[in-house]
């Protein structure tokens, strides 16, 4: 079994006290706390603006446990991108921004769709999850 | 300014044959400047009593519609330990209230959402703990 750890920190000064907080999770398969997720598809891709793309499109089995990572590199922050699964919005990651979800995968159809506006940004992402559909050639 | 940062580590010794050390930070700004936000809910540690969405109670409001400018970073952690309590975000605003995505017992998620959409939540067990936070810049 692979042991794999996701942990945040966020950190503020927002308020008269600071804020820190911390969450750390085991990312285990769907059901049980003794089996790891054991697949990840990683990347890194500069995505060009106008068309809708499947930035994932082996679909995630539905049920399973699958968690998604997802970057925008760009250093304009005027730029981002838009993520959808199953053609719903989920999040819009401005440049330097970063979202992880434990996704719902609902159907057979809900791939992770991504967006470029206001020119090419490049994404960093990672699938880790307990197996996918493939796509047959 | 204040300073708001959100770090994310993803960390494993044996899932590839290379070690995965996985470590990024973004800083929360206001949408379309490298200006830091202002303003967050605080963070909120709430029960969810409702089993479906569409119910009249019981149901947790994490973010209203055009609360905020834009974007609103939301942070949520399910607290439970029992695997299978789970918590499902959904958008309130758009037909047929879409399921977002959902947290098992232990999960956390951030991300950027969209500011013109309310977002709640419900559970598979009554009572669901759960904590949240939402940064941006009101509006």
């Amino acid at each position: 079994m692979a042991t794999t750890t996701a942990a945040i920190t966020l950190t503020s000064d927002l308020m008269s006290d600071s804020i820190s907080v911390s969450a750390s999770s085991t990312l285990m398969k769907a059901g049980t706390t003794a089996d790891g997720l054991d697949q990840m598809d990683y990347g890194v891709i500069e995505i060009p603006t106008g068309d809708q793309y499947d930035l994932i499109c082996s679909t995630p089995t539905a049920s399973k446990a699958t968690k998604l990572y997802v970057k925008n590199h760009s250093i304009d922050e005027t730029r981002y991108v838009s993520i959808m699964i199953d053609a719903q919005d989920i999040g819009r990651l401005y440049g330097g921004d970063w979202m992880f979800i434990p996704a719902d995968f609902h159907d057979a159809n809900a791939d992770v769709e991504i967006t470029s506006n206001g020119g090419t940004n490049k994404i960093e992402y990672a699938l880790l999850h307990e197996g996918t559909t493939l796509v047959a050639s | 300014m204040a300073t708001t940062t959100a770090t994310i580590t993803l960390s494993s010794t044996d899932l590839l044959s290379d070690e995965l050390a996985l470590t990024t930070t973004c800083t929360l700004t206001k949408t379309t400047t490298s200006t830091g936000i202002e303003d967050t809910t605080g963070l909120n540690r709430k029960k969810i009593t409702s089993t479906a969405k569409g119910t009249t109670s019981g149901q947790i409001t994490l973010y209203t519609a055009d609360d905020f400018a834009a974007i609103p970073y939301l942070y949520i952690k399910n607290l439970e330990t029992t695997v299978g309590n789970r918590i499902f975000i959904y958008d309130d605003t758009t037909s047929g209230d879409p399921i977002q995505f959902q947290l098992d017992a232990g999960d956390w998620a951030f991300i950027p959402m969209h500011g013109d959409k309310t977002y709640k939540a419900y559970a598979t067990t009554n009572p669901t703990s759960m904590e949240f936070m939402v940064m941006g810049q009101d509006q």
